[in-house]
């Protein structure tokens, strides 16, 4: 165990130490822990860095792209598909993806296929799709076809998506993002995967987090059904019992 | 969804509950769903309406003495059979994806035969009205071949010597329907309380009413627990929104003929029905849809 520890840590050491000869990434974010209360209708979220020169050299030269996948918390999901059978309309067939991310989106300041191929972009996890094909439960049919609708519909409701003219560079190194994030949002521990490109080439990436949480009375509320569903349930039985009787007195039925 | 509309739904079923004297679970759920809450929680969060508008009519009836309790037993604990089925059902079909075909199909079926056969009765007293006939309720006094069953028991309060077999049935099957598709089902129980067991019209409405906060508040409480998606606040809005309606439905029913209410009353559940069926047949906007597996739903 401790051996495999050892050997575990020499190679993250060799690994840092590889990165460390090219540009390093430094990255922040404008706010670490979004609260939603009960007037939430969305935020922006700026994500900024810069780009950091390797040691030998004292400034970098320019055309870095960088790209950013921001991921939301998994939960499992099922994608299916209605057919007609016998005039009827009803959900025949299903393919499940888990985990699959509640929120996806890819931001970059040049169309992605100009800034890596198509191989290294899938390989990276960058593109929707990708995702999908490696959340599916792997005995599935039609996996990429399903994938692509299940993106396509949480893309339509704005949880994933691509947008190629979101990062923006106003110096040679540094970079600004913004991202809006939609009222509808899940809570949770969110992710931001930052990527620089160098003429097709990955040179760093660097990763941060930050926290989506319901708080107050909706916070209360949540956390209650999910922990507490028999106290929950009574609660829900007693508020109509007493709202039942309430009526009956106010009204005198 | 807005709070506001929560209320006005509610407030508006309440109205019409009021208006005809109905429970209103039928044409909640149904509005909910078709204004976009997912049928899973709409079922679950109307069941808690469903207890609210029945518990202020189960009291007033109790005052009055409008209640079988012996009855009203027998039928509560058959129908917590029916209930932990329903509810265990509606799980087993949310899983598999069938669970809006499920209750499409069941509001069909339920809605198109209660309301085709509202209409015609509906129509018929109109008509004989019309021809200047005395409309007089048939008595019903006469024993049916149930009440021979085996396991008899007195009813003291409804004057019944009755099977306990077809108490039970009746009550096992309201309690599957009602928690599976989110009603209350008093539409189904009172016509089967009073044709099947010749159950007097003193105490039927109060007994229906008692079994329904009991059965419906299993179903709240069973729902909350094994699916999750019980919405309080959603609950708690359709409430409100709908004890208040009923006070004005209630007084607005009074200058409405009865038969022109139930005429009125059987229209609108014919149009839910096709609204229903259509659903069924008619091409899907999107034929893909997504959900979470797992216990989810609470706004």
């Amino acid at each position: 165990m401790s051996r495999l520890a050892m050997a575990l840590a020499v190679m993250l050491l060799l690994a840092s130490a590889g990165m460390a000869r090219a540009e390093q990434l430094v990255s922040a974010l404008s706010n670490g822990n979004i609260a939603i209360t009960s007037s939430f209708d969305g935020e922006v979220l700026s994500l900024f860095g810069n780009v950091e020169p390797d040691e030998g050299k004292h400034n970098v030269s320019g055309n870095y792209d960088v790209v950013i996948v921001v991921i939301g918390p998994s939960v499992d999901r099922v994608a299916r598909l209605k057919t007609n059978v016998l005039g009827f309309w009803m959900n025949t067939e299903q393919v499940e993806f888990n985990p699959f991310p509640t929120f996806f989106q890819v931001l970059s300041g040049n169309p992605l296929d100009k800034i890596a191929d198509h191989q290294a972009l899938e390989d990276l996890r960058i593109l929707p799709d990708a995702q999908a094909r490696v959340s599916a439960v792997p005995q599935s049919l039609h996996v990429e076809r399903f994938g692509a609708e299940l993106v396509r519909l949480m893309t339509a409701r704005g949880l994933f998506g691509i947008n190629e003219t979101a990062v923006r560079f106003i110096s040679p190194t540094a970079y600004v993002a913004q991202l809006p994030l939609p009222a509808d949002i899940s809570n949770g521990l969110f992710i931001t995967q930052t990527y620089l490109f160098k003429d097709g080439k990955l040179l760093a990436t660097r990763g941060d987090s930050f926290a989506i949480n319901k708080t107050g009375f909706e916070r209360f509320l949540f956390t209650s059904a999910h922990q507490y569903p028999l106290l929950y349930g009574l609660v829900c039985v007693l508020l109509a019992v007493g709202t039942g009787w309430l009526g009956g007195v106010v009204f005198r039925r | 969804m807005n709070l506001f509309y929560l209320v006005g739904i509610g407030g508006a079923v309440g109205f019409l509950s009021g208006l005809f004297g109905v429970g209103g679970g039928f044409l909640l759920t149904p509005l909910l769903i078709f204004s976009g809450v997912p049928s899973s929680v709409a079922v679950s969060s109307v069941t808690g309406q469903v207890v609210a508008a029945s518990t202020s009519g189960a009291l007033s009836y109790w005052r009055r003495g409008g209640i079988d309790f012996h009855l009203a037993l027998y039928l509560i604990l058959s129908s917590l059979i029916g209930v932990s089925g329903g509810v265990a059902t509606f799980s087993a079909l949310r899983a598999a994806g069938q669970l809006d075909l499920v209750i499409s199909v069941g509001y069909l079926l339920l809605l198109g035969t209660v309301g085709t056969l509202m209409l015609s009765e509906a129509v018929r007293a109109l008509l004989k009205r019309r021809a200047g006939l005395v409309v007089r309720e048939r008595l019903p006094n006469q024993h049916t071949w149930m009440h021979g069953l085996p396991f008899r028991i007195r009813f003291k309060r409804s004057k019944l010597y009755i099977s306990v077999v077809p108490v039970i049935v009746i009550g096992m099957g309201i309690g599957f329907v009602g928690s599976l598709l989110g009603v209350g089902g008093g539409f189904i129980l009172v016509p089967a309380l009073v044709y099947l067991l010749r159950v007097p019209g003193s105490v039927v409405v109060g007994t229906t009413l008692l079994q329904m906060v009991a059965m419906m508040a299993a179903t709240t409480l069973l729902q909350a627990m094994q699916s999750q998606s019980v919405d309080v606040l959603l609950s708690f809005c359709l409430m409100v929104g709908g004890t208040i309606g009923a006070q004005f439905g209630a007084s607005a029913g009074q200058y409405l003929r009865g038969d022109q209410l139930r005429f009125l009353l059987a229209l609108l559940v014919l149009a839910i029905a096709i609204r229903f069926g259509l659903t069924l047949v008619l091409a899907p906007a999107d034929p893909f849809s997504v959900a979470t597996i797992g216990a989810s739903g609470v706004i």
